[in-house]
């Protein structure tokens, strides 16, 4: 069983590197994106302020276009129903999903937040702990979005109502990323200030899986 | 007991009955709270006429989360026992939890620019209860977005159990972050900081409110079941 795990992650990898437009869409929305916000403003020292926040709601947006792309397929061409049949368990199709998305698409995604650094001038500190960030929150975001996808898998139009389902289960992420280090600065534990997103993470986890398990059922009914 | 209601058609004829009892006793309670709100109650040292408006919004406030808890009760039930009437409950209550919602977060703001000198602050309990808000209106749009209502049902009720977190967020926020919104003066019994003159219109008020609820939940889980009955007919006449 542990075997058959790896080769349902690598069979979700595979498709993802056979599918490689998407990596590419992914990464040049991030970029562009990330730029319009830049062009936007007229002093750059506003950037430089709100720099986390532009990152990270960017970030949301794409990943939430792109998790769509996870499921889709599987959904239409009968996958996931069939690897429920051969017997992998909802939480590890799931869990196969998450890990191919973030290899695929959110370590990638760090090799690209250099230009943030210097689209908007920021000090090699910040860059640094914005890179930490999105390393141990990004898993999270990943199975949230991973969730919002399959609710909206059955919903042949009006996918709106997926971003409208699921945003307000990013206010608490959004909340302890942008602001970390100011929140663990007033309560003196800044050496602590990013064990709240390991500490997400690890409600995120069972309760992403519970209710991916929930919803996988059914759709297959 | 509880199964033998649970059956929609039983559970309708009680709801013929108990509907108008409770609507009359929620008008009899709203008028005399509003009495002792306006006259029997002083106004605060501090806050002066604006202490007022916390007969409603703390009413609406705990109705907010009770709603929720309900739903949420509702959908566990729903899941585990794959039963219609929970789910009509919770798709009944969604609107009136979402209106409660929204009644606490005009209340507030309306209270707020006179006291904090603003409409709005980004405060761990306003933010969470906005949250609340959003969850709401996610759970309205769910149930009203499949065309199979029993796959709605089921959805709505994962996103349910899924926003319970949001409620001790809400609760205890207040304890776990400094904020601006004052902590809890009324659910410390041993001392409670409010004076019983007070007291006394806010434990109408809540009566009242709870009873419009259940008056209100009655008609909507009804009108449910009416629309159900004409979709099953709908149905068998095109088969």
């Amino acid at each position: 069983m542990k075997l058959d795990f790896f080769k349902l992650v690598k069979r979700e990898i595979r498709i993802m590197l056979k599918n490689f437009s998407i990596i590419y869409s992914f990464s040049t929305f991030f970029v562009i994106a990330s730029l319009i916000f830049v062009f936007s403003v007229n002093d750059i020292s506003y950037v430089k302020i709100f720099y986390k926040s532009i990152v990270w709601i960017v970030l949301i947006f794409s990943i939430m276009l792109v998790s769509e792309n996870f499921l889709n397929e599987d959904f239409n061409d009968g996958s996931l129903k069939e690897l429920q049949f051969l017997g992998f368990s909802e939480e590890s199709i799931m869990v196969s999903k998450s890990i191919a998305m973030w290899v695929m698409i959110m370590i990638p995604m760090l090799f690209l937040i250099p230009l943030v650094f210097v689209f908007f001038q920021i000090t090699l500190y910040e860059l640094i702990s914005l890179v930490i960030n999105l390393f141990l929150a990004t898993p999270s975001l990943t199975l949230i979005s991973i969730l919002s996808s399959l609710f909206s898998v059955q919903l042949k139009r009006n996918k709106i109502i997926q971003f409208v389902i699921i945003l307000p289960f990013f206010v608490p992420m959004i909340i302890f990323t942008t602001s970390t280090e100011t929140l663990f600065e007033s309560y003196n534990l800044k050496e602590n200030q990013f064990l709240i997103l390991i500490g997400i993470f690890f409600i995120t986890l069972p309760v992403c899986l519970m209710a991916g398990r929930l919803i996988m059922r059914e759709i297959n009914k | 007991m509880i199964f033998k209601l649970a059956n929609p058609l039983r559970f309708q004829r009680l709801i013929e009955k108990i509907e108008p009892i409770t609507l009359n006793i929620a008008i009899t309670l709203l008028l005399v709270g509003l009495f002792f709100c306006f006259f029997g109650s002083p106004p605060d040292y501090l806050q002066g006429e604006t202490v007022r408006i916390m007969y409603i919004h703390v009413p609406c406030a705990w109705f907010s989360l009770m709603i929720y808890s309900i739903i949420a009760l509702c959908s566990i039930f729903s899941i585990v026992f794959k039963h219609t009437l929970a789910d009509l409950i919770s798709r009944s209550c969604a609107p009136i939890g979402a209106c409660f919602t929204l009644a606490t977060l005009l209340t507030g703001s309306i209270w707020g620019k006179p006291t904090w000198g603003t409409w709005w602050v980004w405060d761990a309990r306003l933010t969470s209860e906005l949250v609340l808000l959003i969850i709401y209106l996610g759970l309205i749009i769910i149930n009203n977005a499949y065309e199979d209502k029993s796959k709605a049902d089921r959805y709505s009720s994962i996103l349910a159990i899924i926003g319970i977190i949001n409620l001790p967020i809400i609760k205890w926020s207040v304890d776990w972050w400094s904020t601006l919104h004052q902590p809890a003066s009324i659910s410390k019994f041993s001392s409670p900081s409010i004076d019983p003159s007070m007291l006394l219109p806010l434990f109408i008020m809540t009566f009242s409110f709870f009873f419009f609820f259940i008056s209100i939940l009655l008609v909507r889980v009804r009108g449910e079941i009416i629309q159900r009955k004409i979709e099953v007919i709908r149905f068998n006449r095109m088969v």
